[in-house]
């Protein structure tokens, strides 16, 4: 008898951990549409819908290095340089080109992330995160030196009109904003990349077991350079999203991106000790991240103690991440 | 037939043999004082989710005495030590040690009490000197760091160790480190040592040097529990043996009592016919000629691999053992290396070029070099063989689950599915799945890498029939192991390695065990 209500203790448990942040969503949005009528209405809704945008696709782009056993910090950097390049070139060269090189300039950016650490022989987690932190210092100070540190104004000082952009920050279809249907788009793919191909299996092999994986045949270090270059094109689009839903955009636009992408991606369940984790996590940790925050404005929280209440939670899902590998 | 146990000891030579039988004296003088019980525990069970690790366990241990504790892996010994040293609690039963009773305990109360244990792995900080680990936590009550030297130098002498107290535990051989463990031991005044597979990374030099050691402490009527697979080391040190097979205690005896044979049937459940299967006789033409791998620790080292040969490597642990066969299979950089396999020179950088040449490797570590211990048995099986299976980048899963469940039955996996964590399997099964993965693949050359460490009788038996398997096959297998009779008995051609070079070449039908190992200490 003791032995049954013991393990049926220990399945609640589990049945707990494995889906909090879907509790804790669905709690969220209860709270929140009782405490504040504003809540559930379409402006609301809209406005969720944007701002889920910049942080979600980096936060896919970071799923697949934590599950990759790594972490990368130079996410403000990239996206400050990547939005800067891109709108100094859009008056030049035009807007779609100017939009691909700055994708491929997210990309270059991971790459070389990436090449560093290989080269280097950086294999742990701790010291990808001092690298990629020197890298982002690196990064969002060429974006300084470019622009001289001003903001760029293409909502009104630029000669070209911008329709991509533009159609891109405030378009809908429907009730779904043009950047929502964009993020469906990758999630799909990427979801479909992570579960079904040998090199999404591959980088779970990489994160799970370093060494076992060298030893088994797979190529860590390619996929290293690689989950590394994805998140810096996934970083490129966050980046473009984000200035097509602003007409000033200054140099330092990225600053805390890293922070609430980790954040999302471990609050979804992947876990930072590498190998284990999915985009699908990912969308509910950007979700409940997103929530809180809108959650917190519109019942008036204080900025200050928001942040209080962000840390706690990180603090939190890294917490119950161990909890969680020590169970198995 | 089970080899017997005055077979295995011809290993030894004649010094040895009389150090042996000097035990056996010291053994008799103490005999007198061995009926006081420091620690006895009655009816102990512990469960875990699915699992009853410990199943109604009692047993004394007396004072003075080198009580062995056999058992296969998952066999119930981890459960019963941890629970002693306070970091399981037990679901009933009663512990009583040095005539207290203890409910709850704690790692440090238990170490308090005088019941230390030393793991496998070492419970010491490497970037302190070998003094402070001894003293760890305990500065203050030692009245600065000049007196803790002094104490540890006290210590270690009375061991007989003449390790220098200032220099730090990362830069220690192994034996250093145990003794460091042994000599933290005696500082808390323990009147129980528990040892957990202490020879494992020992050579035959320093395990003899052991051996003295305990029987000194046994002479000072301190209690070891000595945990072991090596069966020739119950047989040679310790005065009571406990089997423990499915968490039960199957019997506890005195050695005198016991035959290697008994003993083995007890911990395995039935009897087994040979230890060693025959010997596979089918080696062809060369495959694999290495030239002058040339590394740090490596000299000139060359040798040739046949087809269908079982080629040993023999060395104290740190020769260079493994250090050749990462080099051979692109897992460690050589300063100059050539390989040529059926005549034709290739060029192996990384583990994937080796792959690609049809070159396996099974590493020394499993769990740190071998499984992904998080994944599936079925992950972990798959993983070498799972790019062969794809089509445009996309893994077909059904090919990759045909995979898994074929290697599981091939190898008789204990496994409830192919989806239980690997972490969950005992050593054996452990070691299975990384046999499994390669198998699948199926290369020309395997290489092992001690295959059976810490592995039950009944499972390396297995082991061996697959090798033996692989090498009637027609592939062949260069098979490291520290345990010399395996090596012997399994191998067509032995090379010893000493020092980074390769010192001999032998028969192992023809040459003495004793000049094997000769070549192999140097």
């Amino acid at each position: 008898m003791i032995k049954q209500s013991q393990g049926a203790r220990l399945r609640i448990v589990d049945f707990l951990l494995e889906y909090l942040v879907l509790i804790a969503i669905v709690a969220l949005i209860l709270i929140t549409a009782i405490v504040s009528p504003r809540f559930l209405t379409v402006d609301n809704f809209i406005n969720l819908m944007r701002q889920f945008g910049p942080l979600s696709f980096v936060a896919l782009g970071m799923t697949f290095i934590i599950v990759g056993g790594f972490i990368d910090l130079s996410i403000p950097g990239m996206i400050s340089l990547v939005a800067m390049v891109t709108l100094m070139l859009v008056d030049t060269i035009g807007e779609i080109p100017a939009l691909i090189i700055g994708l491929l300039l997210g990309t270059t950016m991971g790459f070389i992330n990436g090449m560093i650490l290989v080269i280097s022989g950086a294999s742990t987690q701790a010291k990808a995160l001092f690298i990629t932190f020197g890298m982002s210092l690196i990064y969002r100070s060429i974006a300084l030196i470019i622009t001289g540190g001003f903001p760029m104004n293409w909502g009104t000082l630029f000669e070209h009109p911008m329709p991509v952009t533009r159609t891109l920050g405030a378009g809908t279809l429907g009730i779904l904003s043009h950047s929502f249907i964009l993020f469906l788009f990758f999630l799909a793919v990427l979801f479909i990349f992570q579960s079904k191909t040998f090199l999404g299996r591959a980088i779970a092999y990489t994160g799970g077991n370093l060494n076992a994986a060298e030893l088994g045949g797979i190529p860590t270090k390619r996929i290293m350079i690689f989950i590394y270059a994805l998140c810096g094109f996934m970083t490129a689009v966050g980046a473009i999203v984000l200035f097509s839903r602003v007409s000033v955009t200054v140099p330092t636009v990225g600053t805390f991106f890293e922070r609430d992408a980790i954040m999302a991606v471990v609050v979804g369940g992947t876990s930072l000790l590498g190998g284990k984790g999915s985009v699908l996590r990912t969308v509910m940790g950007v979700s409940l991240v997103i929530l809180m925050s809108n959650c917190m404005n519109l019942m008036g929280v204080n900025t200050h103690m928001q942040e209080v209440v962000r840390g706690a939670i990180l603090v939190l899902a890294v917490w119950l991440d161990h909890r969680r590998h020590e169970r198995g | 037939m089970v080899k017997g146990n005055e077979d295995s000891e011809s290993v030894y030579s004649g010094s040895e043999m009389l150090y042996f039988f000097m035990l056996e004296k010291g053994r008799m003088t103490v005999d007198t004082k061995k009926n006081e019980v420091i620690l006895s525990i009655k009816n102990v069970s512990k469960s875990f989710p699915g699992v009853r690790a410990l199943d109604d366990v009692s047993v004394a241990f007396s004072r003075g005495t080198v009580h062995g504790v056999v058992g296969e892996n998952g066999a119930g010994k981890s459960t019963l030590m941890k629970i002693l040293s306070g970091i399981y609690t037990k679901d009933a039963g009663t512990v009583v040690f040095d005539g207290e009773e203890i409910e709850h305990t704690t790692p440090v109360q238990s170490l308090k009490r005088g019941l230390s244990i030393i793991y496998q792995e070492f419970n010491l900080v490497n970037t302190l000197t070998a003094g402070e680990n001894i003293f760890l936590g305990r500065y203050a009550e030692l009245k600065g760091m000049r007196n803790i030297h002094r104490k540890a130098r006290a210590l270690l002498d009375s061991i007989g160790s003449t390790i220098n107290t200032n220099k730090l535990v990362g830069d220690l051989s192994a034996a250093e480190k145990q003794m460091v463990e042994i000599t933290k031991a005696l500082s808390f005044d323990s009147k129980l040592i528990i040892m957990d597979e202490p020879s494992s990374s020992l050579t035959a030099d320093e395990l003899k040097r052991l051996f003295v050691i305990i029987d000194d402490l046994r002479k000072k009527g301190v209690t070891i529990i000595y945990i072991s697979h090596k069966l020739d080391e119950i047989f040679q040190l310790c005065d009571m043996v406990t089997i423990i097979r499915d968490g039960k205690i199957i019997d506890t005896k005195s050695i005198e009592k016991l035959t290697r044979s008994d003993m083995i049937a007890k911990m395995i459940g039935r009897e087994i016919e040979n230890e060693y299967p025959e010997r596979s006789r089918c080696v062809g033409e060369t495959i694999m000629e290495v030239r002058d791998i040339r590394t740090r620790k490596l000299k000139d080292i060359s040798f040739e691999l046949k087809k269908g040969e079982i080629l040993g490597f023999v060395g104290l642990v740190g020769a260079g053992r493994t250090e050749i066969v990462r080099a051979i299979y692109g897992a460690d950089k050589a300063k100059e290396l050539k390989i040529f396999i059926n005549e034709k020179e290739v060029k192996i950088k990384n583990p994937r070029d080796g792959k690609r040449e049809s070159i396996g490797l099974l590493p020394e570590d499993r769990k740190l070099e071998g499984l992904v211990l998080p994944f599936s048995v079925q992950a972990n099986i798959t993983m070498s063989s799972l790019e062969g299976i794809t089509k445009f980048g996309f893994i077909r899963k059904a090919k990759e689950k045909d995979i898994a469940i074929r290697q599981i039955k091939n190898l008789s996996i204990k496994t409830p599915s192919p989806n239980t964590k690997a972490k969950t399997l005992s050593g054996g099964n452990q070691q299975k799945c990384i046999m499994g993965r390669w198998l699948e693949i199926d290369p020309d050359i395997l290489i092992l890498d001690e295959p059976t460490r810490g592995i039950d009788v009944g499972t390396k038996y297995e082991i061996y029939l697959l090798v033996k398997k692989i090498a009637e096959k027609g592939g062949s297998v260069i098979m490291i192991s520290s345990e010399l009779p395996e090596v012997l008995a399994m191998s067509n051609r032995v090379l010893t390695i000493c020092e980074g070079r390769i010192s001999g070449e032998f028969n192992p039908e023809i040459d003495s065990a004793h000049d094997i190992m000769d070549a192999a200490i140097g």
